[in-house]
């Protein structure tokens, strides 16, 4: 029964999702740090997160054609979070800037809406199917 | 999911604490005396901030008012001889002490605080935006 959900990409969906929510909550610890003196702030890389879920994505069809069923493990697809880039530093050693957080929360946002959306709609086709109605 | 909700609380929690400072400073503008009503003006008082790394698991970090600061600059003096409460001997005798508030500052302190403020609850309104979103797949 294992099949139904990993042939879909719903274990790929749910990596985003659990990425997109951790990442939240470090951008939104930004956001609270913003008037700490000495505070340097925090991020996930997208990037990498995104490429290392490519790569898992790819290995699993590879296994499938092989006949053998491989799931998208977490295998820390993000590895604990890790200073951001080094920007303007303010003259409390404060690094945050206001603008960068809130573009970050909001795009971050936009893709946990992806996520969700798309996850929605196989849940919906996954249903249509058990129930045969469309 | 929850405790970015905890961390942008911590922030709205400080900024208040600040905004409470600032607004105590600019009340205070004006104070001659201390709480006993013995001359003495009034000292501003600042906040300060620390990280608190005890709110999340993952790395992500509130903050906290870690100690409030009194400012210790010397006051104003002015030179008022006739005043009740002016300096009777030594180097300033005839002035009176006024607090060393500059209102400028104190105003621009409490317009960041203030948009700090907005900005956490901003953060909070879209978290709980992803929980909800989280929650309608069940639906």
């Amino acid at each position: 029964m294992l099949g139904i959900f990993q042939s879909s990409t719903i274990p790929a969906l749910e990596q985003s999702l659990s990425f997109a929510q951790k990442r939240h909550e470090l951008l939104a610890g930004n956001l609270a740090n913003m008037d700490t003196p000495g505070y340097r702030s925090r991020d996930l890389d997208v990037g990498e997160f995104q490429n290392a879920l490519a790569e898992s994505v790819h290995n699993s069809r590879v296994a499938n054609a092989a006949g053998r069923v491989g799931p998208i493990t977490r295998d820390d697809l993000f590895a604990g979070p890790r200073a951001a880039t080094e920007q303007v530093v303010f003259h409390d050693g404060n690094d945050v800037s206001m603008e960068n957080q809130i573009m970050n929360i909001s795009k971050n946002q936009h893709l946990h809406s992806l996520a969700i959306t798309t996850m929605r709609s196989q849940f919906a086709l996954l249903r249509a199917a058990i129930t045969e109605r469309a | 999911m929850l405790s970015s909700l905890d961390i942008s609380t911590s922030a709205l929690v400080a900024q208040r604490t600040r905004l409470n400072a600032i607004s105590g400073n600019i009340a205070n503008i004006s104070s001659l005396t201390d709480e006993e009503g013995n001359p003495s003006a009034y000292r501003a008082r600042q906040v300060v901030f620390q990280t608190d790394d005890s709110l999340s698991t993952s790395g992500a970090s509130g903050v906290k008012v870690s100690e409030i600061k009194t400012d210790d600059s010397e006051p104003l003096y002015r030179y008022q001889p006739n005043h009740p409460l002016a300096i009777e001997e030594g180097k300033w005798k005839g002035y009176v002490a006024y607090p060393n508030i500059d209102l400028t500052t104190e105003m621009v302190d409490a317009l960041e605080t203030t948009r700090a403020y907005e900005a956490n609850v901003g953060v909070m309104e879209i978290s709980k935006n992803l929980g909800r979103e989280t929650l309608s797949i069940l639906a």
